[in-house]
Order: structure tokens, then sequence, then C-alpha cells
């Protein structure tokens, strides 16, 4: 999934195929449109950061899905009617990063005054492209002149992390 | 590379678990005795946090547009029709 179009292809068609299964599931279970929507979304999340980080075969990824999104559903009905959840496996969902007002904000200021680096940064820290893989998608010559940006942007990102977090004050911890 | 890029090499391999055994005792024994280098490797990872989760956001955000193409061009109205089918209790 190093393209952008390879990504959405692969999604598009896991889409198609899984949404389905689950969607029937979750309403079979009393689960609304919504709801199914949701835990097929996070159940997505979790299988491509479970595929980029090189865990998971494919052959069983359609298996895994519908397992994840089932999960999901148990945890959000069983939050809806105030039980805890009968098995706790955690999934790498769990990790998702506590919504902090003034991370939020600071990534917006990413979002607009750094895109270009950001999104260099999350091919390589969150989709886990190659430096070879990422040079190409980002029309650079070789790997090292990627390399070399990608620090670069590291420290551009770093700078401003830095001078947004003196101004909100709460984000260091 | 310029020496502030090998610097921020050297913090990102340490904060990756990349670092070579002796290289990362040298890196410990820094940390030690630099707290100028521990408020550098706190700032690093809250910036590799912040990386993640606008990775996540994009997805995220291509997950949402691949949903409302399948849900509102004519050519999938099938599988708009088949899902929605399950909802009609």
């Amino acid at each position: 999934m190093t393209s952008k179009a390879d990504r959405e292809a692969v999604l598009t068609e896991l889409y198609k195929s899984m949404f389905p299964v689950v969607a029937k599931y979750v309403a079979k279970m009393g689960g609304s449109f919504d709801d199914a929507k949701d835990v097929f979304h996070d159940a997505l999340v979790i299988y491509y950061e479970k595929v980029v980080a090189g865990g998971l075969s494919v052959a069983n990824d359609k298996a895994y899905i519908t397992g994840i999104a089932k999960h999901l559903w148990y945890k959000k009905f069983n939050q809806a009617i105030g039980t805890k959840s009968m098995d706790d496996m955690n999934f790498d969902i769990a990790d998702e990063p506590a919504e902090h007002p003034s991370s939020n904000k600071i990534l917006h200021h990413l979002q607009t005054a750094g895109k270009r680096c950001m999104d260099l940064l999350s091919a390589f820290y969150y989709d886990k492209l190659s430096m070879k893989e990422a040079a190409g998608k980002f029309g650079y010559a070789g790997e090292r002149s990627v390399t070399v940006q990608k620090y670069k942007c590291l420290e551009k990102v770093r700078e401003t992390v830095k001078e947004q977090s003196l101004e909100y004050a709460d984000f260091i911890e | 590379m310029r020496t502030s890029l090998n610097n921020i090499k050297l913090t990102d391999d340490h904060v990756n678990g990349l670092l070579p055994t002796g290289d990362a005792l040298v890196f410990e024994a820094r940390l030690i005795l630099n707290p100028a280098l521990q408020d550098e490797v706190i700032l690093h990872k809250q910036t590799l946090a912040l990386v993640q989760q606008y990775g996540r956001d994009m997805l995220r955000k291509d997950i949402e547009s691949i949903h409302t193409q399948l849900f509102s061009q004519p050519q999938h109205r099938s599988f708009k029709d088949s899902i929605l089918r399950f909802f009609k209790h």
C-alpha cells in the first residue's frame, strides 16, 4: 500500500467485500447503521496499522477484520449498557492518543503550516514506507536526498511543536 | 548531513531503539548528564506522537471518502441498498 491510489484501491475492495458482513452482524445485534460504520472504520484503521507493521499475512485479512469489528461492537455495546467488557483483549486502537485539546491545536497548525513535511514524516513513521518507496512517492532523486529531507522535516516540525507548546502550556506533561 | 541533522538522527534512533549497543550506552550516559538532551528526547517523542496522529487522521479521511463514494455514486446503488436493507426493522 505504498501509493495513495494503491491504498485507496485496497481499502475500497475491503469496504465492498467486508462492510456487508460487519453491517449485517451489527444490525442483527441491534446496532444502527452509524454504529456499523464506526466499528468498521475503526477495524480498518487497526487492520491497516497491523499490515504496515508487517504483523499480518494477507491470507487471513478478512477474518481478521470481521473479528476486530465484532470485538469493537461488543465493547461499544457493553459500554452503552454500562457493563464491563467480557473479555478485554486489547487492540492497538486503545493506544490512540487521548484527545488532547492542545495537541489538536498543534496538529491543526502543522496541517496548514507544514503539510508537506507532515506528509513525508507520516509516510515514514505511520505508513512505514522504506526510504526507496518514499523517494519515489515524493519525487526525490534517491534514498540519500529523501533521508536528508526526513531529518530536515523532523527539525522543522520539532521546532514548530516547541514554539506551539510554549503557547499551549498544558501540552507539556 | 550537517551536525544538527546528525544529532536529530541520533535522537530519533535512540527513541526508536535503533542504536547499536555501544552507541546506545553512550547516548544513555549523555542523557543522565545533560538535561537539555532529556528535553530534546521528550520533544522528539511528542513530535513523533503528533506525526502518528496525523497519519491516522489522514487514513480516517481516506476511509470516510471511500464511504461517501460508495453511498452516493449511482454505480454503487445496489451495494448501498443491500446494506441499508439490514437496518430496516
